[in-house]
């Protein structure tokens, strides 16, 4: 949390945080289930997850909420959700106590993203914590997806924060700057406002940057890369509506194309049935071939239709807009290629002597494996191909297996 | 050593023991036996004596020392044209043994080269052309690039007829002592599709079980080695199980080590003994095709066989 500054240096998203609930922007919905749980908690969860991409709000809405019931704001945050020990010697005490200052107490857990899935402890402390605390608790986090949190998930309401439109984000910037008495050309914000993609933390200290410049429309160009994790960028093109931002989306994933071809293929059937799968494939298999024509020619223009087919294109491959949750997985072909050549390894290496004892290639050895595995068994031939006993073995497995 | 590998053991080793290919036969013998051999190229499908021919050359041109004149290279295992190019160059850099001034270089499956590779063997048997003389095989000469093909003398190989591997196949029994029914011996042929050396393949594998070859015997054994669970991956498709199809298409393919193509070829087969209308078998056979057509142009058969999969999902559908 933010740390004492000189006054010059204030950070406007720290001076600008909202302080109630009227003033958090574009977030109406989460704000009614919020005061919803609220109300509802002592017959209800015992806490709440307000998850969603960063600079949407969760932060603020937890800092509202405390002010809004007048209630002491008990904060923790990754770094202190290491492990056991400490969970219990921090968060444990404020769960039971009963705040000093005021009467109500509510307690924030920010951002357990940060929970590593090895520090099991850690998150099954927390859980036990959720289960026991006898005041409010508000966990935020930007991907609840993940399985480590499955068990939370369930003992917890959730709250979606979604990003904030553009409109809302230019809106908040103008005030602030008006607040602040500093003056930015209306296009120079209309495009810190959409550059921002929701993050309006990002937004806001983009306008304070590009105030105290001289030459503030220098900022345009310098778009922050946020970088989209692949299962948003799943999300997005799966469950959306194709829209045109969705041209740039795999820009901003951190991860070569072809990986994220692999990660499409996993998932279709995932999202798509029956007419939609096949129109989401076939243009699949149009991405696969515009790949090879860029490594065949060597023209990187092509790349444009790769990666638009890609994200547009998948996307639209559905009539409607996907809505609930699915899991997404990772590819597993590369894996099952990996374990495969173990394996087979054996049969690789019989079809490799085998093949260059009769002429032919290994590829083509391996294939005519079905056709020549009986007489293989013949121990005269493994002798005259010097198998070796491993090898010999794998044959004889293979054949008691079929 | 006399192998016991009976497509070993029988190939020929005289040019006059090669069934089939009279005129190629005849045109390579008169060449080699002129000394002068050019860049030879022979064409044509799988197991009709292409290798065959090309150890006759080097076993007649060499006689015994053909072992140390002789190089065999597959194209589609060498991990690119640049082994391929250090290998010739290793091999190429001693002086052939005996009277030939040259050696020879056999590039089996030379048409698995990619367009640019061959640009680079094209240099390669031009650096080394007065030391070597390479023999290249492919199954369509088309696919293999004008340069090279002007420097080649090239052959055509064509099928096997039936009469050439009755040949074959009672020249074998005689030697292996093996009692052939007549109608073994036609689905021999035909479940080899004039492949020579499957037809020998297939013929060990029924021997191995008894040495008197019937037909139910070697129907059994083609059938074992046919790409087995194509028609599982395709029954799944049909019912709708997208997931389940892919998944056992892609163990198979794994495990047999078949290729995009041979996967195309095993559904087009298999395609109209499908319980589904004629027109619907159309409809897949025209998607079939396209999707062959898209494993040749894109880079990952596995999403092209995908795509097929999900069409026969939708005809199951009845859409």
């Amino acid at each position: 949390m933010p740390e004492e500054k000189p006054e010059k240096a204030v950070n406007w998203t720290e001076k600008y945080r909202p302080e109630y609930f009227v003033e958090v922007e574009g977030q109406q919905q989460a704000i009614f289930l919020l005061k919803d749980f609220l109300k509802k908690f002592a017959i209800g969860n015992k806490a709440v997850i307000i998850y969603g991409p960063p600079g949407t709000g969760k932060t603020s809405l937890a800092f509202a909420a405390a002010n809004e019931n007048h209630a002491e704001l008990f904060e923790l945050n990754a770094s202190d959700l290491r492990n056991r020990e400490k969970l219990i010697e921090i968060l444990k005490p404020a769960t039971e106590q009963r705040s000093l200052t005021k009467e109500k107490k509510i307690i924030l857990v920010d951002e357990v993203d940060g929970i590593s899935e090895t520090d099991k402890g850690g998150l099954l402390e927390l859980i036990a914590l959720v289960e026991s605390s006898s005041y409010p608790m508000i966990i935020t986090a930007n991907d609840i997806w993940d399985r480590k949190f499955t068990a939370l998930r369930k003992k917890a309401d959730l709250i979606q924060l979604k990003e904030i439109d553009y409109k809302t984000i230019k809106n908040v910037l103008i005030s602030i700057l008006r607040k602040e008495k500093k003056f930015l050309e209306g296009d120079i914000v209309t495009n810190i406002a959409i550059k921002a993609r929701g993050d309006l933390r990002a937004a806001i200290n983009d306008i304070q940057t590009a105030s105290g410049m001289k030459d503030p429309s220098a900022i345009i160009f310098d778009e922050r890369n946020k970088e989209l994790d692949i299962f948003s960028a799943l999300r997005m093109i799966f469950k959306g509506k194709p829209n045109e931002n969705m041209l740039q989306l795999l820009d901003s994933v951190n991860m070569p194309i072809d990986e994220i071809i692999l990660w499409i293929e996993e998932n279709i059937p995932a999202e798509y049935q029956g007419e939609e799968l096949a129109r989401a494939i076939n243009i699949l298999s149009k991405v696969d071939i515009f790949k090879k024509r860029i490594y065949r020619q060597q023209y990187w223009r092509f790349l444009v239709y790769e990666n638009a087919l890609l994200s547009y294109g998948i996307s639209s491959a559905k009539k409607n807009i996907k809505t609930g949750f699915t899991s997404y997985k990772k590819p597993t072909r590369i894996l099952k290629i990996w374990l495969n050549n173990q394996k087979y390894d054996k049969k690789k290496s019989i079809a490799r002597k085998y093949g260059e004892y009769v002429h032919i290639g290994e590829k083509r050895a391996y294939k005519e494996f079905p056709e020549v595995q009986a007489f293989l068994m013949k121990p005269e031939i493994q002798k005259e191909l010097r198998l070796s006993e491993e090898e010999i073995a794998y044959l004889h497995n293979v054949i008691r297996s079929e | 050593m006399v192998s016991e590998i009976w497509t070993e053991k029988y190939r020929p080793s005289k040019f006059d023991q090669v069934v089939g290919q009279d005129d190629t036969v005849k045109k390579v013998e008169a060449l080699t036996g002129s000394l002068n051999i050019p860049h030879l190229l022979f064409a044509g499908p799988a197991g009709t004596g292409k290798s065959t021919l090309a150890l006759i050359v080097v076993k007649e041109l060499f006689e015994k020392n053909w072992r140390e004149n002789y190089l065999e290279l597959n194209a589609s295992d060498e991990r690119g044209i640049n082994i391929i190019r250090e290998k010739v160059k290793n091999f190429a850099r001693t002086k052939s043994i005996g009277n030939v001034p040259f050696k020879i270089i056999f590039l089996d499956e030379a048409d698995a080269l990619t367009p640019e590779a061959q640009q680079a063997l094209r240099r390669t048997m031009e650096n080394y052309s007065s030391t070597c003389r390479f023999i290249l095989s492919c199954n369509y000469s088309s696919k293999i690039i004008d340069p090279i093909q002007s420097r080649c003398a090239i052959f055509r190989f064509k099928l096997l007829e039936k009469k050439d591997i009755a040949k074959v196949i009672q020249k074998i029994s005689e030697g292996e002592k093996l009692t052939i029914n007549p109608d073994a011996l036609e689905l021999i042929y035909e479940g080899s599709e004039g492949d020579c050396r499957r037809c020998i393949n297939i013929l060990q594998s029924t021997a191995s079980i008894s040495p008197i070859i019937n037909f139910d015997l070697v129907s059994t054994v083609i059938s074992n080695a046919k790409p087995k669970d194509i028609r599982v991956v395709m029954d799944y498709a049909i019912s709708g199980d997208f997931q389940k199809a892919r998944e056992k298409l892609l163990d198979t393919m794994l495990r047999d080590g078949v290729s995009g193509q041979d996967v195309i070829k095993a559904i087009q087969k298999e395609l109209w003994s499908l319980p589904i209308e004629p027109e619907v078998k159309v409809k897949l056979t025209e998607k079939t095709g396209e999707a062959e057509f898209r494993i040749v142009e894109g880079s990952d058969p596995f999403i092209q066989l995908q795509s097929l999969l999900a069409s026969f999902v939708l005809a199951g559908l009845g859409l």
